[in-house]
């Protein structure tokens, strides 16, 4: 599989204590790929971690750029995605 | 043992005309952050200090971790700055041939890591030379970074087990 076809996928907070990671290398199922596909590619990597909720309640960032539609987003390999959990800085 | 910091939960700082943003590991130094944003054009500075208190809804916290997506918080905390020099801009001060600057300058710095009970996490420093506008942008910038600069905090609590320790959400 060619690495120009994968992201880097960055977890912080909860997202990063399910997973237990803080990064990973996800390989797009097509390229372009639908950033609202990715929750269950996500999901499928790592089931039974109760990604579920918290990625329905996290919002994404592209590229460190915050995603209003994520409808409207196509994931292109070499990307930087983040999942944005609700934040609780201050 | 906890593990690492996020990589990308690096320092950072964002130097603009309106102002700074700081995330550091080091602790807060009030009197450096509020002498940063001195201007001789000054008449009010105010500050905001967050603090980490000792106890949540009756649970003692022994500890408060902090980590941010530091490469997009930062851009976060200059674009508040930007919005607050701009939603201040406009003084009771003003007349037509000596148009005011109202807020001078701005320091937001956010700590990282884990800050012990009864330290700044969070300090907001801004100019003005009057205090309306002052106090004003401090509250707004404060609110704001809550809303959204990309930064998380875990509470730990006495008599829990640390793998339990919940992230905290500013809005659920």
């Amino acid at each position: 599989m060619s690495s120009e076809s994968n992201i880097t996928v960055l977890y912080f907070a909860a997202a990063s204590t399910a997973t237990g990671l803080t990064e990973q290398s996800i390989a797009l199922p097509q390229n372009p790929f639908p950033l609202s596909s990715l929750a269950s590619v996500i999901i499928s990597q790592h089931p039974n971690k109760g990604l579920e909720k918290i990625l329905g309640t996290s919002q994404w960032s592209v590229d460190a750029e915050m995603v209003d539609d994520p409808e409207k987003v196509l994931l292109k390999g070499g990307q930087e995605v983040a999942v944005i959990c609700p934040v609780s800085g201050g | 043992m906890d593990t690492a910091w996020p990589p990308a939960s690096v320092e950072a700082i964002e130097e603009i005309s309106e102002g700074i943003s700081v995330l550091t590991y080091k602790p807060l130094n009030v009197d450096e952050i509020l002498r940063s944003v001195g201007d001789d054009r000054a008449g009010a500075t105010a500050a905001f200090i967050g603090t980490t208190r000792n106890s949540f809804k009756g649970k003692i916290v022994t500890r408060l971790d902090y980590q941010a997506y530091s490469k997009l918080a930062i851009k976060t905390m200059s674009g508040i700055i930007r919005s607050a020099h701009e939603k201040y801009s406009d003084s009771a001060h003003k007349t037509a041939e000596s148009p005011v600057m109202s807020i001078i300058h701005c320091a937001v710095h956010h700590r990282l890591g884990t800050v012990p009970v009864g330290e700044p996490s969070i300090v907001i420093a801004v100019s003005s030379p009057h205090r309306k506008e002052a106090f004003h942008a401090c509250e707004y910038i404060l609110e704001e970074v809550k809303l959204k600069a990309q930064i998380w905090k875990r509470e730990f609590y006495e008599g829990e087990r640390e793998e339990d320790a919940e992230w905290k959400a500013n809005v659920s």
